[in-house]
């Protein structure tokens, strides 16, 4: 389940990254090339460019890649260090549920129900602030993973898991 | 305010202390304090929002791009060339590669206009090359950290011209040409101190270079340095801007990658693109987090304050800019540089211009002031980006950063009180003032 | 009651000043009941994010720009069309008559309502050449706000719409990114653009204004007479911005000729308003509403 998440995550933030790439080059040369500037690129790479960063952020949690101050947990050891682990996993669910999840999703829906559109595109907001609920429940997601893997010891053999989210 | 400055800061400094990653840290004590201000649903939503919000700029797409050309770069054999081509240029000093880590970010960072960029594409190719010549990764992660920041200074600067808009209106082209000199000073003076260290540990020198070498490395590098000229010819010539600038950069690159020298093929792309969108958004869902910590914290009229006990400290000028200083430095561990100068600009420009100091000359000292904050814990992008390239701890990197901090502080202390170094440029080049 | 009021200018601008007035007013009229907290400088947030806390009740007020304001309520981009406003006349009787108050009345479905219009002058198109016809425009990269009717406009002028993100105008015109752009004269100044864009020409195609808004939330728990009294400032408050916001203009333009070598060119508008007029015809025809908005002001101009 974790692999195929993984590697969802992982072909999306390839392909925006890629069209964000074309799209830049494509403002460029509409302008300088073709003497037609196009009017969208600028808000399409906005907006994919959010979309990419909080789908990356989730994706970089679950590789355990976050920076943190590591002292308290590498000096703890056995179940202090287990129960440490778990209180940070459950702070992170803790915003990725509340912050994200169910402040998110309120407002995505009141973006929604109040129709503003995005200028250039003329696409309802809402939907690019769905980033924001979409990467709370992956992040959610992996932290699910990581706090099932501690609890069942599974932790100690991977080295990636265990220094997980809190390296 | 006080109230809310303990609430936030105290949630902060307890989950970072804990272990908890810092952008969750930052967004969760944003969204703990704004429950001070209004209710459940309202704090989450505007927490939300700014995670999001915080991030829709177009500039802020010159992050991901410089990332990605500099991995390319790195991987593609680019960086090699370039590298011999400093070990060069970087002479027969101590330490050559930390200097040439040094150059390479002020004229990397010239370009990108950001810290981040730079620290991650130039210490991206460094941290290697310096490892094998046997530095402490620590000491190489501090020298490409601490100079990361001098292209902010350097022109053309965002930063500079954020400044300008909040002040409305001190002239971009004197912040521009005011730049140059704290800038390189900023340089050098961080060449100086790593010379020393490396000399102390006895880090190689360049060996002397044949006249031969010298014109097949120089020869090599032609191509892969015509990519400053690229950007800069580009930008100059009004064909593209800083931010689209660094897809350009992404294209040159992945051109000389895999066409010009075919050192990695199509199918390495998908893992280099991966790569730099994990670093990037390390440092991106910290700023979309720190944007809601910097509201919460108008919200709480905290800046307001410290203005405030700011000018019932003393009537005399050098106390106040001293503290304005600290206070900046304080700000400036916690916050990232947008948020700091957009919310601490209005609030000392009055208490500066009623001490008779030039909007140029400030506009200088905070830059180079919030400079050192992204260097710094424990919330700096510039220190996390070269941790996170440099494969090293913030722990680690803490220690060889003071000696650099130190000359960092002194050259504040210069720009601080000689306003010369700042404003003798634009009155010689544009007649300013 | 304490309302906050954000917004993205600073201290020193004159819709600043103006609001500020509005706030002490309203302080007066209702004996320090209900205050006006104002953030300058977008401390709690964009024009748009400061919108949407608006409609979710987590600030109370919101000062923006009809502009900005089509993307939440259709009936401002009646304001944003080109010369709709035949005169700066015309312009004040709108806003501060019946129609300025069905368009600041329009939104209560959306969760906010407008309380004030403060005027930000004329724009006009300014940067390498000056602009004398619709044709100078041809070729040209002007560069506009991501919005639907700026990007119109351009092109029925004849010009290429190009957006550019604000804080990098300065050196895409400056190195040529972009031929030209469009503003009120504050911006030669303020965002010295004047140093780097040598013709200022005098079409004065839109008159876009700033809106204050308040939260229904917020409105709805103020009592009938503190309702009237924030009517009241407001009103007194946007007569007393308009003289000092042609005050600031005219300097503006003033400090632009003198110190930065400004040309200022006045020109025939007739040639400009036939190439845009096709744009309130199309915009009559997105609904009902906004026909008979469109209609109203216009008739309003004798
Ligand atoms: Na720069
Ligand atoms: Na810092």
């Amino acid at each position: 389940m974790r692999k195929s998440v993984d590697a969802i995550l992982r072909w999306a933030i390839i392909a925006i990254f890629t069209v964000l790439v074309a799209c830049v080059v494509w403002q460029v040369a509409s302008r300088f090339i073709f003497g037609v500037p196009s009017t969208v690129t600028d808000e399409l790479a906005r907006f994919l460019f959010m979309w990419v960063a909080l789908i990356g952020g989730a994706y970089t949690l679950g590789q355990g890649r976050h920076l943190a101050i590591d002292l308290l947990p590498m000096l703890l050891t056995g179940t202090r260090k287990l129960l440490l682990e778990l209180l940070i996993l459950a702070l992170i669910m803790a915003f990725a549920g509340l912050v994200m999840i169910y402040g998110g999703t309120s407002l995505v829906l009141k973006t929604l129900a109040s129709g503003q559109m995005t200028p250039s595109l003329q696409i309802p907001m809402g939907y690019v602030y769905g980033a924001i609920p979409f990467s709370g429940a992956v992040m959610i997601f992996y932290c699910l993973t990581f706090a099932g893997d501690l609890l069942s010891g599974k932790a100690t053999e991977t080295d990636t898991v265990s220094a997980g989210p809190l390296s | 305010m006080a109230l809310a400055a303990l609430l936030l800061f105290g949630t902060f400094g307890v989950l970072t202390l804990l272990g908890v990653p810092i952008a969750f840290a930052i967004g969760l004590s944003a969204a703990v304090s704004f429950l001070l201000f209004m209710g459940f649903d309202q704090s989450m939503f505007i927490v939300a929002q700014q995670m999001a919000s915080g991030l829709d700029s177009f500039t802020l797409l010159a992050i991901p791009f410089f990332i990605l050309a500099g991995n390319i770069m790195n991987r593609g054999g680019i960086a090699l060339r370039l590298i011999s081509f400093a070990k060069v240029l970087g002479g027969r000093l101590p330490g050559s590669l930390a200097h040439c880590n040094v150059l390479a970010n002020m004229m990397f960072g010239s370009i990108s206009g950001s810290a981040v960029a730079a620290a991650a594409a130039v210490g991206g190719v460094m941290a290697p090359l310096q490892k094998k010549e046997g530095y402490d990764p620590a000491f190489s992660a501090a020298v490409n950290i601490a100079s990361s920041p001098t292209g902010l200074l350097i022109p053309p600067s965002t930063t500079f011209i954020v400044y300008s808009l909040i002040t409305g209106g001190t002239s971009i082209a004197a912040l521009f040409v005011a730049g140059y000199v704290p800038g390189i000073l900023m340089g050098l003076g961080l060449m100086v101190v790593a010379g020393i260290i490396a000399k102390k540990r006895g880090y190689p020198v360049a060996p002397r270079s044949t006249w031969k070498e010298v014109l097949r490395v120089t020869a090599d590098a032609i191509l892969p340095l015509s990519l400053v000229l690229i950007v800069m010819g580009g930008i100059i010539f009004g064909i593209f801007t800083a931010t689209e600038a660094s897809a350009i950069a992404v294209v040159y690159t992945l051109f000389l990658a895999l066409v010009w020298y075919r050192e990695i093929g199509l199918k390495d792309v998908p893992a280099i693109i991966l790569e730099s969108a994990v670093t990037t958004a390390i440092v991106l869902l910290m700023i979309g987090a720190s944007i809601g910590m910097s509201r919460v914290m108008a919200f709480g009229d905290i800046p307001f304050a410290l203005s405030d006990a700011l000018l019932g400290l003393s009537d005399n000028p050098i106390v106040i800019l001293l503290a304005i200083n600290i206070a900046l430095l304080i700000v400036g561990t916690f916050m990232d540089m947008t948020p700091a100068l957009l919310i601490f600009t209005p609030i000392f420009m009055p208490v500066v211009q009623d001490l008779g100091m030039d909007p140029v000359h400030f506009g200088v000292m905070m830059t180079l002031n919030l400079c050192i904050g992204i260097c710094t814990p424990p919330v700096g992008s510039a220190l996390f980006i070269g941790c996170s390239v440099g494969n090293t701890s913030i722990g680690s990197v803490i220690r060889p950063l003071l000696p650099f901090y130190a000359v960092l502080f002194v050259l504040l202390m210069l720009v601080t009180f000689v306003p010369e170094i700042s404003l003798a440029l634009p009155q010689l080049l544009l007649g300013y003032k | 009651v304490t309302l906050k009021l954000n917004h993205n200018n600073p201290p020193d601008h004159p819709v600043h000043i103006a609001m500020q007035m509005m706030a002490d007013r309203l302080a007066e009229l209702t004996n320090g009941e209900v205050k006006i907290r104002i953030y300058p400088n977008g401390q709690l947030g964009t024009q748009r994010e400061s919108m949407e806390l608006v409609q979710n009740c987590s600030l109370e007020m919101a000062r923006s720009n009809a502009s900005e304001l089509e993307a939440f309520e259709e009936s401002y981009s009646a304001l944003n069309l080109p010369y709709i406003f035949q005169s700066e006349e015309h312009f004040n009787k709108v806003v501060s008559g019946p129609i300025g108050e069905e368009i600041l009345n329009s939104s209560v479905a959306q969760g906010f309502r407008g309380v004030a219009f403060y005027t930000e002058g004329a724009r006009s198109f300014y940067g390498s050449k000056a602009i004398n016809s619709p044709a100078d425009l041809k070729g040209m990269k002007i560069r506009v706000q991501p919005s639907p009717s700026a990007i119109r406009m351009v092109e029925l002028l004849g010009g290429n719409p190009t957006p550019i993100a604000w804080g990098e105008l300065y050196s895409a015109l400056q190195q040529g990114v972009v031929d030209g752009a469009e503003n009120n004269p504050t911006a030669l100044t303020t965002a010295r653009h004047g140093e780097v864009a040598k013709h200022f020409s005098l079409d004065e195609h839109t008159m876009i204004p700033s809106v204050v808004v308040i939260s229904n939330c917020a409105y709805d728990g103020l009592s009938d007479d503190q309702k009237k009294a924030l009517r009241q400032a407001a009103l007194e408050s946007m007569e007393a911005q308009r003289v000092a916001w042609n005050e600031a203009s005219d300097a503006a333009i003033a400090t632009a000729k003198s110190e930065m070598g400004v040309e200022v060119n006045t020109v025939d508008k007739a040639p400009f308003v036939e190439a845009v007029m096709p744009m309130h015809a199309e915009v009559a025809a997105k609904s009902e509403k906004l026909g008979k908005l469109i209609a109203e002001i216009k008739a309003a101009a004798n």
